[in-house]
């Protein structure tokens, strides 16, 4: 198992180095190059040209290209991701001050998204062609046509502003931080987040129980003379379960993607949302580094993925 | 034992086969099956008619989306603005109307471009192998490390907001998927008997590529062209809608939904936001509908 | 006689309903299966011969129905009526695993793949038998042991990927045997083996036959099977049987002309490369579109006027039976 994660890690650095060469090429050729957004740009204002002078050569930014790029590679490793054009706040700070609210949002929506979305999917697949199993699938399509967005403004507009049951967005009020004071922020944006993930979740799940059903260990399950709660779901669900894991993990980026839009929608202080202000702005440093940072969080969800696969399914595990 | 309606409809076909009425259906067995598929065809209709509507837009509607006119603002609907007027007095059904030609332009237009470079690429070097595979897969490897919408947002911040560099940058974020299907597709099937036999013939490796192989992988490229469709369109209409996609003055469905980030106009004055929702809705179903039934008409595997 | 019976099918009719058409798969089938002895069901590939398993099992898809006739379990309680039961009901499930037994002709996907085979096997024990766990897990190593695979303890923990072919249709029959089933079905039990390993499983086959007096209906579309392993002989086409009998009757004496259209078919070891192999000219008729009377009666070289009425079945003696119009002229021209 660990040599599998270790193997899985190999495969993973050069990707990242790869993408964050991208992201350092972008950072080139928008305005500004990409270690001068290592200096604080509210410091490079007041000092003397001499000394900004000065500083540039201590950062090396009169080196090569290639030298420059292995400068601020060692620099993003340790953590040091430059600094928002506007208010030159460090990059750091910024994503660090907005990565629970994202965090907290999408590991909402994820859960409820695969807990709701596996069990419609296996109703539906033991009930094919039934009434229920019709409802669900035009339900199901909806959830995946619909705009997230434009189903967040609805939910708004019933929900918040004309029955007033819930705010209509934020996260919290300052002094109001214990979990009952956060959970009603959470529930509109949590729910919306999550309808197309689970709608997606609910479809595959269906299909991969389906054709799992359809193999022939469930008539050899069947011929032992099993009872059908257990041959549908130790024997049926068991085997589905594998593709579904895969799918949310494949689901991941589209989760993260997805919650940029619900985000600015529901005006909810993440990730997500400094990362449209930043785009409006033309705040390229802070932009690329948010870009960067998503690429890792969907590699390293996608190695959780691959180990949760080789966890469930003993023959992952040894090939 | 009182039979259940399955029973019955058993006894039914039955009878029918017995009386000998039953015959073997002709034709294509993918074309009937789409045809009997109630969805999908409910799918077909709602595309061709929101397709042409927009098409057809100046036969439609007299009014001219662009045209401000300070008199009539923020009416609501009536017989002569159906969907109403926006906050510069603009016909709301007019903007919708012309809207979806720049939308659909986008959604299928770019999708169709990705189509063509994915599916070119992943077929070339999935029958070849070896380094330009390789090489191939790396990259769109990273590019599908990018969650969509983030990589798109990146290339907006970078290459500015234009209609042309939207597409530009749909088709870069959307090829990768293209290109990984026709890839694993053409892996499976360039094993099969009849390839190596077409390889023994001589026959070019272009040839056998993309003339005697590739139309055996149209089925799930079809799928996947529909349902990419569909994602680019609620990718354009989500950007626009953030002030982030097509110019502001361009009207597009997203464009046409921006205005409703502000409270007050999402309460207060729903015809401009309500609608053209509804029509995005509608549209990127029956794409998801007409998908579908593809899935299910061209996968030999379902029977029913 | 009837005391020795274990199962017995009578006039069997099971229908499928997919596509919107009737397909007869299985129109009027009857033989017995007598304890301690070997029924083999021979036919080419879409005959009915697994529908026939399936409907003994109920183990049919949803769009398929039995029609007509019956298919009686002789329990150490009387007869049960196994085609009047509720198809995944109580009962039914008594009777499958415990009762009566199958395997399956594809051994690599008739194992779930996430379970280890010592879990598999034990599963049937929870449901059909009283032991508590560990003396489940001691009959499951036992029972492997007994298959002839080596370091049971080992391999009851493993999954059916660590198994090679002919192991896992042991463990098949490890699984199919744990309850000691009074009838097993075997469809196609070696068709996807090796030739070696084949010969091992039906000695396995043989054992546990001559052993615990199991009932065991094997369908096979190899004659060379049938010669070796059975008792008794139904050669099945188009969903009828044509021809029945003891393996003496049917392989020494075919009537049926699709009998011995069959047996000529076989090429013999030793005979050469001159030996004269006929084919079956033709191919099997679309299940839709089926000839009104005899079903074989396209592809027969002596078919007349008279084989377009279905053809009723004549006793030649107790044991051998034939469903063919013209077998006597056909017998004396021969």
């Amino acid at each position: 198992m660990l040599t599998f994660i270790l193997r899985r890690l190999l495969i993973t650095i050069p990707m990242l180095v790869a993408i964050s060469f991208l992201v350092y090429l972008g950072l080139e050729l928008t305005p500004g190059d990409a270690v001068s957004h290592m200096i604080n740009p509210e410091v490079a204002n007041s000092i003397s040209p001499e000394q900004l002078a000065e500083m540039r050569e201590a950062l090396g930014l009169n080196k090569s290209f290639f030298e420059r790029f292995s400068i601020w590679l060692f620099n993003v490793v340790q953590g040091n991701f430059g600094h928002s054009l506007s208010g030159g706040v460090a990059i750091s700070t910024i994503v660090l001050d907005r990565l629970p609210a994202t965090l907290e949002l999408s590991i909402f929506a994820l859960l409820f998204s695969t807990v709701i979305g596996c069990s419609l999917g296996v109703i539906s697949a033991l009930k094919r062609g039934s009434p229920t199993d019709s409802a669900l699938t035009v339900i199901g399509m909806l959830g995946v046509s619909i705009p997230e967005f434009f189903f967040g403004l609805v939910a708004i507009l019933i929900f918040a502003l004309n029955l007033g049951w819930l705010p209509a967005g934020g996260r919290l009020l300052p002094g109001y931080d214990s979990f009952f004071d956060r959970l009603p922020h959470i529930i509109l944006p949590g729910i919306v987040l999550s309808l197309m993930m689970t709608a997606g979740v609910m479809r595959y799940s269906r299909s991969a129980m389906l054709d799992s059903l359809s193999r022939e260990f469930i008539r050899t399950a069947r011929s032992k003379g099993l009872p059908e709660w257990r041959i549908n779901l130790i024997h049926g669900f068991r085997v589905a379960l594998t593709p579904v894991v895969v799918l949310i993990g494949f689901r991941l980026p589209t989760l993260i993607g997805g919650s940029v839009v619900i985000e600015s929608v529901f005006q909810w202080p993440g990730v997500g949302s400094e990362l449209i202000d930043a785009v409006r702005g033309s705040d390229y440093p802070l932009v690329m580094m948010i870009a960067l940072l998503s690429v890792f969080a969907v590699l390293l969800a996608s190695l959780i993925v691959d180990i949760l696969t080789a966890l469930i399914d003993p023959r992952v595990r040894l090939g | 034992m009182s039979k259940s309606s399955l029973d019955r409809k058993f006894d039914r076909i039955r009878a029918l086969e017995e009386a000998g009425k039953l015959k073997p259906s002709s034709g294509s067995r993918a074309l009937r099956k789409m045809m009997s598929n109630r969805l999908a065809m409910v799918g077909v209709i709602i595309f061709l008619i929101i397709l042409l509507s927009a098409i057809f837009a100046p036969l439609l509607t007299a009014h001219d989306p662009m045209k401000v006119d300070l008199r009539s603002m923020l009416q609501t609907p009536s017989m002569d603005h159906i969907f109403g007027t926006d906050r510069t007095g603009r016909d709301v059904f007019a903007r919708v109307l012309y809207g979806g030609r720049v939308s659909i332009l986008v959604g299928l237009g770019s999708a169709l471009i990705a189509a063509f470079i994915g599916v070119g690429i992943g077929c070339y070097t999935g029958y070849k192998g070896g380094l330009v595979d390789t090489i191939a897969l790396r990259i769109s490897e990273i590019f599908m490390s990018f969650p969509q919408i983030i990589l798109v947002l990146l290339l907006v911040s970078i290459t500015g907001q234009s209609l042309m560099n939207l597409i530009v940058i749909f088709v870069f974020s959307g090829w990768g998927g293209m290109y990984r299907l026709s890839r694993a597709r053409m892996l499976s099937l360039r094993e099969e008997e009849y390839v190596q036999a077409l390889q023994s013939f001589g026959v070019s490796t272009f040839r056998i590529c993309y003339k005697h192989v590739l139309p055996n992988a149209l089925g799930p490229i079809m799928v996947n062209i529909t349902l990419t469709t569909a994602m680019f369109i609620l990718l354009e209409a989500g950007l626009s809608f953030l002030g982030l996609g097509v110019p502001l003055s361009i009207p597009t469905w997203g464009n046409i939904l921006n205005v409703a980030q502000d409270l007050r106009v999402l309460q207060n004055n729903w015809w401009l936001w309500l609608p053209v929702g509804a029509v995005i809705s509608l549209f990127v179903l029956s794409v998801n509908f007409i998908g579908d039934g593809l899935r299910d008409s061209t996968d030999p595997t379902m029977q029913g | 006689m009837a005391n020795n019976l274990a199962l017995s099918v009578k006039d069997l009719k099971t229908f499928f309903y997919t596509n919107k058409r009737c397909n007869k798969a299985v129109n009027g089938v009857s033989f017995d299966i007598k304890k301690g002895k070997t029924l083999g069901i021979v036919g080419e590939s879409g005959c009915g011969k697994s529908v026939t398993a399936s409907t003994i099992m109920q183990l049919l898809p949803k769009l398929s129905r039995i029609e007509e006739g019956s298919v009686t379990y002789y329990s150490d309680n009387g007869e049960i009526r196994i085609d009047q039961l509720e198809r995944d009901g109580p009962e039914m499930r008594a009777i499958r695993g415990e009762e009566i037994a199958m395997i399956f002709q594809d051994p690599m996907t008739a194992l779930n793949p996430v379970y280890t085979v010592g879990y598999q096997i034990e599963e049937s024990l929870k449901y059909h038998t009283d032991l508590n766990p560990a003396e489940r897990k001691a009959r499951v190593i036992e029972l492997l042991a007994d298959m002839g695979i080596p370091l049971p303890e080992k391999r009851a923990t493993e999954y059916p990927h660590n198994y090679s072919g002919g192991m896992r249709q042991r463990a098949m029959i490890a699984m199919a045997m744990s309850c000691n089933p009074k009838v097993l079905i075997a469809d196609e039990p070696t068709t996807a083996l090796d030739v070696t390993i084949q010969a091992q499983i039906f000695n396995l086959m043989t054992k546990l036959k001559t052993e615990n007096d199991t009932a065991i209906m094997l369908i096979t579309h190899d004659m060379g099977v049938i010669a070796e392993l059975a008792d008794e002989v139904a050669v099945m086409y188009m969903g009828n049987i044509v021809e029945a009998g003891t393996v003496d009757d049917v392989l020494r004496r075919p009537q049926h002309p699709y009998t011995r259209a069959l047996l000529d078919s076989i090429p013999v070891l030793g005979r050469g490369k001159d030996q004269d192999i006929k084919s079956i000219r033709g191919a099997t008729p679309d299940p839709y579109e089926r000839p009104i009377g005899c079903q074989f009666a396209p592809r027969c070289d002596f078919a007349t006027e008279a084989c377009n009425v279905m053809p009723d079945e004549e006793f030649l003696s107790d044991t051998h039976r034939v469903s063919c119009a013209r077998y006597k002229e056909i017998f004396e021209n021969a």
